[in-house]
């Protein structure tokens, strides 16, 4: 298996550490003068999302985790998982919802989203950054209030999800989402 | 043909004005204070033996780059040059991170006949040049230790307190792992905290002595906003006890995979003729980081 060492590894590595696949989301070199350096790695567990800091002796040489991303099409949901299409060879993977997590929120069909095989088993979703999003349900917007700025109101998307949204925008319109945040973005009919 | 002048952004230009008014003031502080200025090479043949700071050394020309001017230095104190410090760039291999960069600006300086405490005043006087006046809080390694951890070093068991380390066996590593993540973020927020009494297998070149029943070294660090600025010592002038610790810091590489280094037989007899003195090195560059507010050395380097 490939590995790196802690003066290599930078934010967006995937590795592995007992066992067990991490993102590298930071690392810090350590070193008291006439002391021995180390290195602080954060690390955010790929399946989980769980983030946990471990410290190694610098120079010191993790395992790469066998991680890759493949753009893949959602084509359906089914009753407790997504199947995606790779749009090149075709294949189809079915992705249990409780891998997926929280990201479940941004399934739409026919979107283009990252799939993450860990070890060739596909372990999570990647959705795009900005989500266009047709709003199903939500309440219309008190007339006269739009100029006092960003008043927000609950607003249902066509994933299900509730997201908060500017009070000026009403049902059946699409809205920009940050999937990241889950917050508003902007209008876009 | 015109040339498009070279666009820099203001800050770094900033920077470079600070940079050059700070250099000609530590000069300064050593002229009004007799001390003189010296050059001693940068490349050597032999090396300065630390376990843990790797030297950059050139296979074709079999030279070091040294990691503190302090054996050429020390060589010019035995032939009774006095007072002396070297304003000088070192490099220290491996060394790169938010703090750390494998070459940067050393102001070191001796003292003949110095108090290990007279040197503590000195250096924070140094120090205060760049942040200003402040209050100076000493405090020996055993009480910050037991401070911010509630583990005595001297007694206390570490391993449950430190994170899981690979390859870590030695007391001092794990307590050096301690001290940088419970004990340093936290020092100095609003004055200088010089931590003293280091344990002495921590003694590195500084003599020892021992406190409370304890042997420690005449050892000083001092700090400022978490930030590791000053290391200085009671200058070590006993031959066999620094062969003795040349031996046992290159064993102690050879157990960690590294390579021995070759020792300075002529640094070992010059110091025979060393006479009393304290010295310390003061990183200069993490002064400038301070001067400008900001946790990132490149962002004060040219």
């Amino acid at each position: 298996m490939a590995q790196a060492s802690t003066n290599e590894i930078r934010p967006g590595f995937k590795v592995e550490v007992e066992g067990q696949p991490y993102f590298v989301t930071g690392n810090e070199f350590v070193k008291p003068g006439k002391g021995q350096a180390f290195n602080r790695i954060r690390l955010k567990h790929l399946l989980t999302g769980r983030v946990v800091e471990k410290t190694f002796k610098s120079g010191e040489k993790l395992e790469l985790a066998d991680v890759n991303e493949t753009e893949m099409r959602l084509l359906y949901t089914e009753q407790d998982g997504a199947v995606f299409m790779d749009d090149n060879s075709f294949e189809q993977v079915t992705i249990p919802f409780n891998s997926i997590g929280d990201n479940k929120r941004w399934l739409k069909e026919d979107l283009l989203f990252g799939v993450i095989f860990y070890n060739g088993q596909p372990v999570n979703i990647d959705p795009p950054t900005f989500i266009e999003l047709k709003i199903t349900e939500t309440a219309p917007g008190v007339r006269g209030d739009t100029a006092s700025g960003r008043v927000m109101k609950p607003a249902i998307l066509e994933t299900g999800t509730e997201v908060q949204v500017p009070i000026f925008v009403n049902e059946g319109e699409v809205v920009r989402i940050d999937t990241r945040t889950g917050e508003y973005a902007s209008r876009v009919s | 043909m015109t040339q498009e002048p070279v666009s820099m952004p203001p800050a770094s230009l900033k920077h470079l004005h600070d940079r050059a008014e700070m250099l000609f003031r530590v000069r300064s502080f050593f002229a009004d204070r007799n001390i003189l200025e010296v050059d001693c090479p940068i490349l050597s043949k032999a090396a300065s033996v630390d376990a843990h700071i790797d030297l950059i050394y050139s296979e074709s020309s079999d030279v070091y780059l040294h990691s503190s001017p302090e054996y050429g230095m020390k060589k010019l104190l035995a032939l009774g040059a006095g007072d002396i410090y070297q304003l000088s760039h070192v490099f220290r291999a491996g060394e790169e991170g938010a703090k750390h960069r494998p070459e940067f600006m050393m102001a070191e300086w001796y003292r003949i006949g110095f108090s290990y405490e007279q040197m503590i005043d000195e250096t924070c006087a140094f120090i205060q040049l760049f942040v200003g006046p402040m209050p100076v809080k000493i405090m020996s390694y055993r009480e910050a230790l037991i401070t911010y951890t509630g583990i005595d070093p001297f007694y206390d068991s570490i391993e449950e307190h430190v994170p899981k380390h690979e390859g870590v066996r030695s007391r001092d590593d794990l307590l050096n792992i301690l001290l940088a993540l419970k004990v340093e973020p936290y020092l100095g927020q609003d004055e200088l905290t010089v931590i003293t009494c280091y344990p002495a297998t921590q003694c590195a070149l500084a003599k020892t002595e021992t406190v409370d029943g304890e042997l420690v070294a005449k050892r000083f660090e001092i700090y400022h906003k978490g930030l590791e600025l000053a290391n200085g010592y009671d200058e070590l002038t006993d031959v066999k006890e620094q062969r003795r610790r040349f031996i046992e810091a290159n064993e102690l590489r050879v157990q960690m995979g590294k390579e021995p280094l070759p020792i300075d037989e002529e640094f070992l007899q010059c110091l025979e003729s060393l006479p009393d003195c304290s010295g310390v090195a003061v990183g200069f560059d993490r002064l400038m980081m301070l001067r400008h507010n900001t946790d990132q050395i490149s962002d004060i380097m040219i």
